[in-house]
């Protein structure tokens, strides 16, 4: 397996251990609403956001020293037609996300809603581009 | 437009050189093993330069590393 698809399923399993409880708690109204800024709520996310940066961390020097001579290699052209397809594919679902967020949303919700559709769109992007990196890789395309 | 499939004979061309294997193919030319296999099994169409190159490698021109089969064979 490719140095930068282990790298994009530790990126992809980092985020469903961190992100898809959060959305969890947050979705099952463990938390009730509360004018910003709501500080249970905002310790939960940053939390959530360092065990994230822990796994990553941890994962990246584990595939670093499992395999130094495949991490040091730079990308090569289709790695980055690769990372190409994986960014425009996760830049249109991150707009659309933030148009529907931004210019919807305000009429409807408020508050942590809000800014939790927000990070929501931005981690279903973050899923798309490592998710497409996965599947590029998978079919080796 | 004309439809079709690019094809290749780096298999048999590394076969020729020495069973020279993807990893020192890709090496030489500056791809990675995994990126030499895409290009062999036809799932990834190479730039124009990284097709070039392995001609170059092989010695050989680039007509001879991949052929462009029409489709419906025209």
């Amino acid at each position: 397996m490719p140095y930068r698809e282990k790298f994009a399923w530790l990126s992809l399993t980092a985020m469903v251990v961190t992100y898809v409880p959060y959305f969890a708690i947050v979705i099952a109204g463990y938390f009730p609403t509360r004018p910003l800024p709501d500080l249970h709520q905002l310790g939960l996310f940053a939390l959530v956001s360092i065990v994230r940066v822990l796994i990553l961390g941890i994962g990246y020097l584990y595939l670093r020293l499992g395999s130094p001579q495949e991490a040091r290699t730079p990308p090569d052209e289709r790695d980055l037609a690769i990372k190409s397809r994986a960014m425009s594919s996760a830049y249109y679902v991150l707009i659309s996300g933030m148009i529907y967020v931004g210019c919807f949303m305000p009429f409807t919700s408020a508050g942590w809603t809000i800014v939790n559709a927000a990070l929501f769109m931005i981690v279903t992007a973050e899923v798309v581009r490592e998710g497409v990196v996965v599947f590029c890789y998978r079919r080796q395309a | 437009m004309m439809e079709g499939t690019i094809s290749n004979r780096i298999r048999i061309l590394r076969f020729h050189n020495g069973e020279m294997s993807q990893a020192e193919l890709g090496q030489r030319i500056g791809l990675t093993r995994q990126t030499v296999a895409a290009i062999e099994a036809g799932k990834y169409s190479p730039t124009l330069e990284a097709a070039f190159r392995i001609a170059q490698v092989f010695n050989v021109p680039l007509g001879e590393v991949f052929q462009w089969e029409v489709k419906g064979g025209q």
